[in-house]
């Protein structure tokens, strides 16, 4: 991703002090647990500027709006998430309406299947931008997903606390990927990737899940 | 530890063939005839919003909306009674029967008589309550709860319903779905004939009128409103719009959602009982209005659930209901959710207690399609976790009661604790990243990703990866940077707009035509001096003698030689009347009750004729709702199509308890 945003001429910057956005502890209902890493997302934002561009739909998803539930009794803090959340952009959400850029000059070679992950489609309303970015790309063929807008199970600690759903909606979502014959599924947040993945691997399968940012990335003409 | 019951269903449902394929089924043509049936609307979106602005508007005025309400319903002459908890509307319920010395009572559909366990308790004090819905009817056989708000037989498949008839019914084994629907379209027939009491839900009470809506598509609706000499109605007191406009609104929204249909068969728009010059419909209605936790609830977290208008569109969308059904549901103690799906998740803990229901909660991805396909935009995914964080209540908004976290495990809420702990500190955050990615090295070597144990709840059906063996924070200072704009050709770009499909420019009379055709029924064009003429050739060809008539065709056939019936006579198999009116973007026909009517011969016999003057066609629904004929009548029906079912494996049937066939005599001026 940073490679992709300095070639279309930004400086990026990484502040260091980020860890995680609390998420995990917001959806399994332990706000006084969420809040404290909120804030400390904040904290580590705060005194920067610029855009805040995030490769992942759920992380931008939650301090956008989930920072808003979070804090929708301290004013205070309210609005300093407001703050951050104002710059808060998903990857391909910056390149496309922000930048107004779709061709980054990437290659990639043969089938491509596009996964429209659930925060990123619903929570943010992305679903034409990582579409326009991919049909820019050299050599690449773009297939349908049958289903697409199915989860792929993830769900953060769904997926812990209630394996069977989430193994069968996992399976559901391979079998769709299979059918697509492509070898590569590319999407836009690191959750499902890993969830994906995972189903792939344990199921001894070749297939590969990608983020679209290494597609992006990728110049390397190997047709 | 203690046995977890509701993970236990979720495998006994997942491992079940027959139960995956029937949901299986579901899950893809509804939702895909949902979005094609708003696809006809291309303010779709727009109508949206406005349902969801008016519903809001009741919630947030709950009491005195009802109390406006039931004014208006007492003035129109139907008895209100208002319910506090379940007991107390059983209670109504019983008193209402005692009086008419009641034994047999014909339902339809009501999930709030689900909520306050009406069929048992009408059992165990020896009453005979007969579910007339044909969905309903087969699980009622079952001993088994409705398994979908709308759909309730959507776990069986045909040769289930099969050998259900063939042994509580002893007719012979068929998997031909209409000679089942045939079989209890006839034992029901005599339940309506003969029930004491009618017992109904509400999908619509409208304030400003106190009218009582009702959709169905098989006509038990219809009958069990019409037929039995006392109607009794069960409504939760939250399923309110405010005026004739809002109904038209929702009218076009609910179907869609529901069955993907513009309008459902019957539409019935009841505002009293029959009149006294009237000689159909019954003497006397009731309305039980149930609060059951409702007014609580609409001061909660929770209350925009309370805008829900029970089309089941989110149990259709949601991958979770997909693969347990309705009846996968469980509370801690075992007990099925009287509502199952993403709305019940909600509704269940909000009215029956987050003790028991709040794990149904944690029964979600949060993937949003719930939302997406409500028709009112309800939030879903954020009173889900809502629930989960265990203050739903505003009195308890405080910290520490009761726990954060609901149904979740201690370990998992421990271990959350600990992430976040090192999370709030970049240095110990990453230490232990380099813990983790020495240690998963450590012990597994070799594997690219590792195999979790099924224990673990991940690893039961998918790998985990390595920690990067060096984190993005270590990467960062030496990091290979690219040149900045190495790229000079940037696209600026134009993202298609969505524009929505033209309407088609037909004229009323074509349009009518070929929307009613669409739904089953058959128009014949006819000329104004050739009304009676015709008729009687349309009678011929079914070889009766008796009719089923209102005042107006009557006068048109008085010369013929035909017996023609003006009482609710169940044996004739022609009905013959007139319509008020014409909808011509749904194909519809609207219908009133009077002294001169007759909506009986619309519902009873095997084919209906209505006479329709074509200058009596509207473009839609919108344009008649407000009339005077439809306010002022005792009832009156929209009827879009005949009878029909898809109750079983969604295969559509024809003709279910109203008539199979229908017929417009379309009257040129």
């Amino acid at each position: 991703m940073v490679k992709v945003l300095e070639r279309i001429g930004l400086k990026v910057e990484f502040p260091e002090k980020q860890t995680c956005c609390g998420q995990p502890q917001f959806n399994a209902g332990l706000r006084s647990e969420s809040r404290k890493m909120a804030e400390y997302t904040i904290r580590a934002f705060e005194n920067t500027e610029g855009y805040i561009i995030i490769p992942s739909g759920s992380c931008a998803t939650m301090i956008k709006h989930g920072y808003k539930e979070l804090f929708a009794s301290d004013p205070d803090m309210l609005k300093r998430a407001a703050h951050i959340g104002e710059r808060i952009t998903e990857f391909s959400q910056f390149l496309v309406d922000v930048m107004k850029v779709v061709d980054v000059g990437a290659s990639w070679h043969g089938k491509v299947a596009y996964h429209p992950s659930c925060h990123l489609l619903r929570g943010l309303d992305v679903d034409q931008q990582p579409r326009l970015l991919l049909s820019r790309v050299k050599g690449i063929e773009l297939v349908d997903l049958p289903h697409e807008q199915d989860c792929c199970g993830f769900g953060g600690i769904f997926s812990v606390v209630q394996p069977e759903l989430s193994g069968e909606m996992l399976k559901r979502k391979i079998h769709n990927f299979e059918v697509t014959t492509a070898p590569t599924l590319v999407l836009g947040d690191t959750g499902c990737l890993m969830n994906i993945q995972g189903g792939i691997e344990r199921q001894d399968k070749p297939q590969k899940v990608v983020h679209i940012a290494q597609i992006l990335a990728n110049r390397d003409i190997t047709i | 530890m203690k046995k977890n019951l509701f993970r236990e269903k979720i495998r006994e449902k997942i491992a079940n063939d027959a139960l995956q394929i029937a949901l299986d089924g579901n899950a893809d043509r509804r939702t895909t005839a949902r979005v094609n049936a708003f696809a006809g609307i291309p303010d779709h979106k727009e109508r949206r919003q406005r349902a969801h602005a008016i519903r809001k508007d009741i919630v947030d005025h709950l009491d005195d909306y009802v109390q406006q309400f039931k004014k208006k319903v007492e003035e129109n002459g139907i008895k209100v009674h208002l319910a506090e908890n379940a007991d107390e509307a059983m209670q109504i319920f019983m008193e209402i029967a005692g009086q008419h010395d009641a034994h047999l009572v014909a339902k339809s559909k009501s999930m709030v008589s689900e909520e306050i366990n009406f069929n048992h308790v009408l059992e165990a004090r020896g009453m005979k309550p007969v579910e007339t819905d044909l969905g309903e009817y087969i699980v009622q056989l079952r001993g088994e709860r409705p398994a979908h708000i709308i759909t309730p037989a959507v776990h069986l498949r045909r040769h289930e319903v099969g050998a259900l008839f063939h042994e509580k019914l002893g007719i012979p084994y068929t998997e031909e779905i209409p000679t089942l629907t045939n079989t209890a379209r006839r034992i029901l027939r005599d339940v309506f004939l003969e029930a004491d009491i009618g017992l109904s839900g509400i999908n619509f009470g409208v304030v400003d009128t106190g009218t009582l809506c009702i959709v169905t598509n098989e006509g038990n609706g219809r009958m069990v409103t019409t037929i039995p000499p006392v109607h009794v109605a069960l409504m939760g007191m939250e399923r309110l719009l405010p005026d004739m406009d809002a109904l038209s609104l929702f009218l076009s929204l609910l179907p869609r959602s529901a069955t993907a249909q513009k309008l459902t068969v019957y539409t019935n728009l009841i505002n009293k009982p029959r009149d006294a010059n009237e000689n159909e419909g019954p003497q006397e209605r009731h309305l039980i209005l149930l609060d059951n936790g409702r007014r609580r609830m609409s001061k909660s977290s929770l209350k925009d659930s309370l805008m829900c208008i029970r089309c089941g569109a989110c149990l259709n969308a949601c991958p979770v209901f997909r693969e347990i059904g309705g009846h996968g549901y469980l509370g801690t103690n075992g007990s099925m959710a009287p509502y199952p799906g993403p709305i019940g998740s909600v509704v269940s803990p909000g009215l029956f207690g987050i003790e028991t229901f709040g794990q149904l909660a944690q029964a979600s991805s949060l993937c949003g399609a719930c939302k997406d396909a409500c028709p009112v935009d309800i939030d879903l995914p954020k009173m889900l976790l809502q629930i989960r964080y265990g203050q739903i209540q505003e009195t308890e908004l405080k910290p520490g009661h009761p726990p954060e976290g609901t149904a979740l495990g201690s370990p998992l809420k421990l271990g959350l604790s600990v992430y976040r702990f090192a999370a709030t500190n970049q240095k110990i955050f990453s230490f232990a990243q380099w813990i983790g990615a020495r240690l998963s090295r450590l012990v597994f070597p070799i594997a690219k990703w590792i195999h979790m144990p099924t224990w673990s709840g991940w690893g039961l059906s998918k790998d985990i990866p390595h920690p990067a063996a060096s984190s993005f924070h270590k990467q960062w200072g030496s990091l290979e940077h690219e040149e900045i704009g190495s790229i000079s050709k940037l696209e600026p770009i134009s993202i298609p707009e969505d524009i929505g499909s033209p309407r088609p420019s037909m004229d009323l009379k074509e349009q009518f035509i070929s929307e009613l055709e669409a739904l089953g029924g058959r128009c014949v064009p006819c000329k104004r001096n050739q009304v009676a003429e015709q008729l009687q050739s349309l009678i011929s060809e079914k070889n009766i003698q008796r009719v089923l008539v209102d005042e107006f065709s009557r006068s048109l056939l008085e010369s013929s030689d035909l017996e023609l019936v003006r009482s609710s006579d169940p044996s004739c198999k022609v009905g013959i009347s007139h319509a008020v009116a014409g909808l011509a973007d749904t194909g519809s026909l609207i219908l009133i009750g009077g002294p001169a009517e007759s909506l009986s011969a619309s519902l009873l016999p095997e084919t209906h004729i209505a006479i329709l003057h074509s200058r009596d066609l509207l473009p839609s629904l919108g344009d008649v709702i407000n009339d005077e004929m439809i306010r002022e009548a005792s009832s009156a029906v929209i009827i879009s199509g005949p009878s029909r079912t898809a109750d079983i494996e969604m295969t559509l049937t024809i003709g279910v308890h109203g008539p199979g066939e229908l017929i417009v005599l379309l009257v040129d001026d």
